[in-house]
């Protein structure tokens, strides 16, 4: 051992390189290479080139573009179909006649959460008069302006008029 | 061989009858091409990969491409180079895609590769490391200067095949493997008075 390192030293650097490119380019495959590498070609082309059967084989015969134009007409007519559906949709809606909900309790002043419904105004009717007596909006003043009395409750900074002469006091 | 025409008739399985003939044709020239050029592939595969099943998968991997292109057979002049390029490329760039060359270049993997001469297991062992040793230093090189000298070790393979292969010209090759081989003795003479 001691010989072959000694003699392993003695080489130049030349056969030194010589000698570790020929170890590489010397190593040997392990036996059975080409049939490995043959029965891998062959399952890749087996791979490669299957027969399918069945539906799947009818379906693999089917060009690919017939099954693209079959997709795409029945894409049109479902989007045609589902375009249609929602306009006839929203006509039925707008045609259908409004009927306002009915709130009990409303109070007429539009005040709280009910003014929020917003109903159809009904159709007034007129009220006729009661024969009997005034209606409601009468005036009860004779002519010329309201006279406020002096002495009638009033809220601060209402005007008051000036003392009348000829009123008593 | 009878195993090997075994398998080559197993492997001519056309799928259409029309086609039996180009099938056949293409079959058995690339079950020729394996007969006649894996053992030089794997060994152009073994020289960067320095792993056997590296080489081997990259070998597989050649003959796939060339099934793959199957049709562009007959439009081939020269296979040898053009399987080496093949090749060559699908090592280096498994080895770029590994960034780092494995660090499982173990000594029994070297040893196994080393010619059976009649030295002793234990000089063997000594300089499958002083091989290692030098393969480092090869990784070192320049690319150019790299690819050249590795498939100049190929025997195979003529300074024209690798010129052919690493698309340059013969006389660049010639010049690469000059310049690869003037820094490894300059390396390893330095490695020698560092020794």
């Amino acid at each position: 051992m001691k010989g072959e390192m000694n003699s392993g030293q003695r080489l130049t650097p030349e056969q030194r390189i010589d000698a570790a490119l020929r170890a590489v380019a010397s190593a040997t495959p392990e036996a059975g290479l080409q049939g490995r590498i043959l029965n891998r070609l062959a399952a890749e082309r087996m791979g490669a080139n299957p027969a399918p059967s069945g539906l799947a084989g009818l379906l693999h015969r089917v060009p690919r573009f017939a099954g693209a134009a079959v997709t795409a007409v029945f894409v049109c007519v479902a989007g045609t179909a589902i375009v249609i559906g929602s306009v006839d949709h929203s006509r039925a809606l707008h045609r259908a006649p409004v009927v306002a909900p009915l709130v009990p309790g409303l109070s007429g002043n539009g005040i709280g959460t009910a003014s929020a419904v917003h109903p159809v105004a009904p159709v007034s009717v007129p009220v006729p008069a009661s024969r009997s007596s005034r209606g409601r909006s009468s005036r009860a003043a004779d002519r010329g302006r309201a006279r406020i009395q002096r002495h009638s409750h009033k809220a601060a900074g209402v005007a008051v008029p000036a003392p009348d002469e000829n009123s008593p006091k | 061989m009878s195993c090997f025409e075994g398998q080559l008739a197993s492997w001519i399985a056309p799928a259409r009858v029309a086609d039996l003939d180009t099938s056949q044709t293409t079959s058995r020239t690339i079950a020729q091409l394996v007969a006649e050029y894996s053992t030089a592939l794997y060994r152009v595969a073994f020289s960067v990969t320095r792993n056997a099943a590296e080489a081997e998968d990259a070998v597989q991997e050649t003959f796939l491409r060339v099934l793959k292109h199957e049709a562009r057979l007959v439009e081939i002049r020269d296979y040898r180079v053009w399987l080496v390029r093949i090749v060559w490329n699908i090592v280096l760039d498994k080895k770029r895609r590994a960034k780092t060359r494995p660090e499982n270049e173990d000594i029994a993997e070297q040893t196994r590769t080393l010619p059976s001469g009649e030295r002793a297991a234990d000089a063997t062992v000594i300089s499958s490391q002083e091989h290692g040793r030098i393969l480092k230093l090869i990784d070192q090189l320049p690319a150019r200067e790299r690819e050249a000298i590795l498939l100049s070790a190929v025997q195979e393979l003529t300074t024209a095949e690798i010129a052919g292969a690493l698309k340059t010209t013969e006389s660049s090759i010639r010049s690469r493997i000059f310049r690869a081989r003037r820094e490894l003795t300059v390396l390893l003479e330095k490695e020698g008075i560092q020794r």
